[in-house]
């Protein structure tokens, strides 16, 4: 399976190069550890024969088609970051994959098991793509049913808050999560803005407070859950626990799923008037 | 002279020093290894053969730390420097990590002096402990040190069945020595066998590679997060800012790094390092080219730490290889 896959990949990639469709693919190749897998750029035909896919392809890549604006460009797309596309379609050439699922993993390791974002996902082809490789794929998916999230709702305000604070105590405001993150595209982050100045520079729990509940709330309605920013944190911070309450609320409240219909625009970037009559009830 | 301590001399041990000392030892929270101060010497997990997630400068350099505050009142002004109260012990640092100190030591230590770690310096001991295995990133070998590497610490301990071989390697450590250890008469164990990497052949080149193409390629990947600063034994870059309130002005230093964007934005918005290679080369010819001519030493301890924590594989020793390699290319040519 992984071995067809990639190697669609690859024909897809020489020819859209060869062709001159686009000036370079963005996919997965072998990382340096033998096991996992990194991002890799392809400019060069030739150099197509690298890339791979895997069930450690867990990368999302449509967050690099923002540093290559202006450049047509394909990336190679699993269902859930399909749901991160939200830029002029025509720019970008999308290889999307049927998705297996990815495992978790860790630097020259991979487990057997899924991540827990695979476990419930009901996507199992891309939303928008050019080319789909793995058009046959198909698994069985858990229902979400968002039992943790149910289970800290449960707890007191207290006892949530003293969980958080340690959790955040450990970051260290290496912006990783922000980094990788497809919906993080601020020109300039709040927590670099000076004036007006909502955080400072300390990497002390009060400040990574302001800096981790902004940042998940920022992205509440937008945040398609690839939880890349809990895969590279290097702390280990749960960060998919507040993203995906934010999710469930978001579901509750607006019947909206970031992401899942392009054409749709998340709940806080939109207001219908109607809107507006009924908060000043 | 080699003394011998058992896994119960050592814990004995941990607890007087625990009497005097503020006493930091890698502990494990959350399935990770920190390092973090002990309240008692049973937190101390010496088994882990990986490197704690973060390096232990953290002791010398907090991530965040007030140099000094100043108090109002009634129009009258005081400033206040933060004092370091207690003396320290680092316990059980990995040769690679003593290296990490040794090498922040010389742009802290040169005068004029950083007085915050001078004082952290002068008041905390080392205690190394011999790595017995190998982790896939290390190459600490290739860094100037060794798995044994005992030069950086003032005692410096290597496990061998039931317990640990005990060395005095300063008059420091003589010190701080428990008593009543025996003699350690067997063999001291060999050290386990590391990779190399041409790093000696890359300084020497690497100021040629300036303007080469093989940056930006690189950067192509990298998120620019600051995860391998951050978790680097030897970068020591930071911000400065005021907080101000009625009452209070404080002088906070945090940790900052060359990878942020905010790094080397000037006033007026001009960016000496504007796009993601320039800031990637800069990460880079620190460790290789700037520190070296300054200090002699490369920055860079083999600690293995940014090649595991790297979310896209940015491997500094990948780099070393492939710094070579466009290097011979272009003499080749």
């Amino acid at each position: 399976m992984d071995k067809e896959l990639t190697q669609q990949i690859r024909d897809k990639a020489r020819s859209l190069l060869e062709e001159g469709v686009v000036e370079g693919v963005i996919g997965y190749e072998r990382a340096s550890d033998g096991v996992t897998s990194r991002p890799f750029f392809v400019y060069d035909p030739s150099d197509t024969e690298r890339l791979i896919f895997d069930e450690t392809c867990a990368h999302n890549l449509v967050k690099y088609l923002m540093d290559k604006k202006g450049k047509k460009m394909a990336v190679v797309v699993k269902p859930c970051d399909s749901r991160a596309i939200n830029l002029e379609r025509d720019k970008v050439f999308i290889i999307g994959v049927g998705c297996p699922g990815m495992v978790e993993t860790n630097w020259s390791h991979k487990s057997e098991t899924w991540q827990a974002k695979c476990r419930s996902c009901q996507l199992f082809k891309p939303v928008v793509y050019d080319f789909l490789v793995g058009e046959e794929i198909e698994r069985q998916a858990e229902e979400e049913t968002y039992s943790d999230i149910a289970e800290a709702e449960a707890k007191s305000v207290g006892t949530r808050r003293e969980f958080w604070l340690e959790q955040f105590g450990r970051c260290i405001r290496c912006y990783a999560c922000r980094q990788v993150c497809p919906g993080c595209y601020c020109p300039v982050c709040f927590a670099e803005r000076l004036d007006p100045l909502w955080v400072g520079i300390r990497i002390a729990p009060e400040e990574n407070d302001m800096w981790q509940t902004v940042r998940s709330f920022h992205l509440a309605g937008r945040c398609i859950g690839c939880n890349e920013c809990e895969r590279v944190c290097p702390v280990d911070i749960p960060m998919s626990l507040l993203n995906r309450k934010l999710e469930k609320d978001v579901k509750e409240l607006f019947n909206f799923q970031a992401g899942l219909d392009p054409e749709e625009p998340p709940p806080f970037a939109t207001f219908k008037k109607e809107e507006i009559m009924e908060f000043e009830k | 002279m080699n003394l011998y301590a058992s896994k119960d001399d050592l814990i004995r041990w941990l607890d007087s020093l625990l009497k005097e000392h503020i006493v930091i030892a890698p502990v494990e929270i959350q399935g990770q290894t920190m390092f973090q101060p002990i309240s008692k010497a049973e937190s101390c997990q010496l088994s882990a053969i990986s490197n704690t997630v973060l390096s232990p400068k953290g002791w010398f350099l907090p991530p965040t730390e007030t140099l000094f505050s100043v108090k109002r009142d009634d129009g009258h002004v005081e400033l206040v420097p933060t004092q370091v109260e207690q003396d320290a012990v680092l316990f059980g640092l990995h040769p690679c990590d003593a290296r990490g100190i040794a090498l922040m030591d010389k742009p802290f230590l040169q005068e004029p002096s950083d007085a915050l770690y001078r004082e952290r310096r002068s008041r905390t001991a080392l205690i190394g402990l011999a790595c017995r295995q190998a982790q896939p990133e290390c190459f600490c070998t290739s860094m100037g040190s060794a798995p044994d590497d005992s030069s950086n610490v003032d005692i410096m301990l290597t496990e061998v069945e039931d317990g640990y071989i005990v060395q005095a390697i300063t008059d420091k450590g003589k010190t701080l020595l428990p008593k009543g250890l025996k003699e350690y008469k067997g063999k001291v164990p060999a050290p386990p066998k590391l990779q190399t990497i041409p790093t000696k052949e890359v300084v020497s080149a690497i100021k040629g590679l300036f303007n080469d193409p093989y940056w930006e390629k690189l950067a192509d990947r990298c998120l620019h997060c600051n995860i391998c600063a951050y978790v680097c034994p030897t970068c020591y870059c930071f911000d400065i800012r005021d907080y101000a309130d009625k009452e209070k002005i404080e002088r906070v230093r945090s940790w900052e790094s060359c990878q942020s964007r905010g790094f080397s934005l000037t006033a007026g918005g001009y960016d000496p390092r504007a796009t993601k290679g320039e800031r990637l080369r800069q990460r880079f010819c620190h460790k290789l080219l700037y520190f070296p001519e300054e200090f002699e030493d490369v920055a860079c301890v083999g600690c293995g730490r940014c090649v595991r924590d790297c979310p896209v594989n940015i491997d500094i020793r990948e780099v070393i290889n492939s710094l070579k390699q466009v290097t011979e290319a272009k003499s080749g040519s």
